[in-house]
């Protein structure tokens, strides 16, 4: 259960970047997660509602946009996604496969009224 | 209105991973963290990986845990300088709390810092605590479906050390299909087959890390 110390993370980001507009009530966070990441979207859920708790992000809705598993194989050039984290090409065999997408884990946005 | 943000989650963790590491290469000195399961034997590896590279490297440990210091205890009879986080409840170790750990150590006089990271598959690999190497250690009686259920620790880690060999051959693993399934997940992944309890192949694995410290000293 790491996701509560990453929610930690989130809410730093979002009281730095609203810093400036105290007065203002944050509506919606967009949080873009690979998929592999060990990070679970339900797990996220859950802490964000007790972290938003009392602050002026309850309420708010959070958006956790999924990013695939793809990768690249260095033999032949094939870009696909990766089923079941096996990074065996499936053109070449080859397993020499370099991560494209799906490490992500950053705030994209937030909307604030 | 909409505020682009664009920022890693775990861009706090990775700043100050960023300083510890350069803090190490400044001194010169390999930073292992090792990562697996309760009871994988990552402590007992460490006991007889010590009494092997002791004689010749000047090693310091850092011990994670949630709430004991029974392993820095275990470690502290080796006659090396040891040092335990206690998470409190925490399950993993972040870059902090290893940064608030290096002021009781002599990084000058010291050529390899290995990290015990809490027991855990999950939640450790994420943070980076600015190490040079992470190492897996895997015991076979946690069977052979544990690469392909937590994949990142493989993926991410640079060595993997399959402990517990001297039980082979009272379990259904199949080393050969264990081993294929992690070099599917990182064909670059160096593997260790080891028995901690017996000493069976702790010294290539011993000889490939007093390697890794050479490499560093430059």
């Amino acid at each position: 259960m790491h996701e509560m110390a990453l929610m930690a993370g989130v809410f730093e980001i979002i009281s730095r970047y609203t810093a400036d507009f105290p007065e203002k009530r944050v509506t919606k966070v967009t949080l873009v997660v690979g998929e592999m990441t060990n990070a679970v979207p339900e797990a996220l859920e859950a802490a964000f509602e007790v972290y938003a708790n009392s602050t002026n992000v309850e309420g708010a809705e959070l958006v956790i946009k999924e990013i695939p598993l793809l990768a690249r194989c260095t033999e032949c050039g094939r870009e696909g996604r990766i089923e079941k984290h096996m990074f065996v090409c499936p053109a070449c065999s080859s397993l020499s496969m370099e991560i494209k997408s799906g490490r992500e884990l950053y705030v994209d946005s937030l909307e604030v009224d | 209105m909409e505020i682009n943000v664009n920022t890693g989650i775990l861009s706090a963790n990775d700043r100050i991973a960023a300083e510890n590491k350069e803090q190490f290469s400044g001194h010169g000195l390999l930073v292992i963290n090792i990562m697996g399961s309760p009871g994988a034997g990552k402590t007992t590896v460490l006991e007889k990986t010590i009494d092997i590279l002791a004689g010749s490297l000047k090693l310091a440990v850092i011990e994670g845990d949630i709430y004991t210091s029974k392993d820095a205890r275990r470690i502290e009879k080796h006659g090396v300088p040891v040092k335990q986080i206690n998470t409190g409840g925490a399950c993993h170790l972040d870059a902090k709390m290893v940064a608030k750990a290096l002021k009781d150590f002599d990084l000058d006089a010291r050529q390899l810092l290995i990290i015990e990271n809490v027991g855990n598959l999950v939640c450790p690999v994420e943070f980076n605590l600015g190490e040079d190497l992470k190492i897996a250690v895997l015991s076979i009686t946690e069977g052979d479906d544990k690469p392909m259920k937590y994949p990142l620790l493989f993926r991410e880690s640079q060595a993997v050390i399959i402990n517990k060999v001297d039980l082979l051959d009272f379990t259904d693993v199949d080393m050969d299909s264990l081993k294929r399934d992690i070099r599917k997940i990182n064909s670059n992944i160096e593997i260790f087959e080891v028995s901690a309890r017996t000493g069976q192949g702790i010294g290539e694995w011993a000889a490939w890390l007093g390697q890794k410290v050479n490499e560093k000293k430059g």
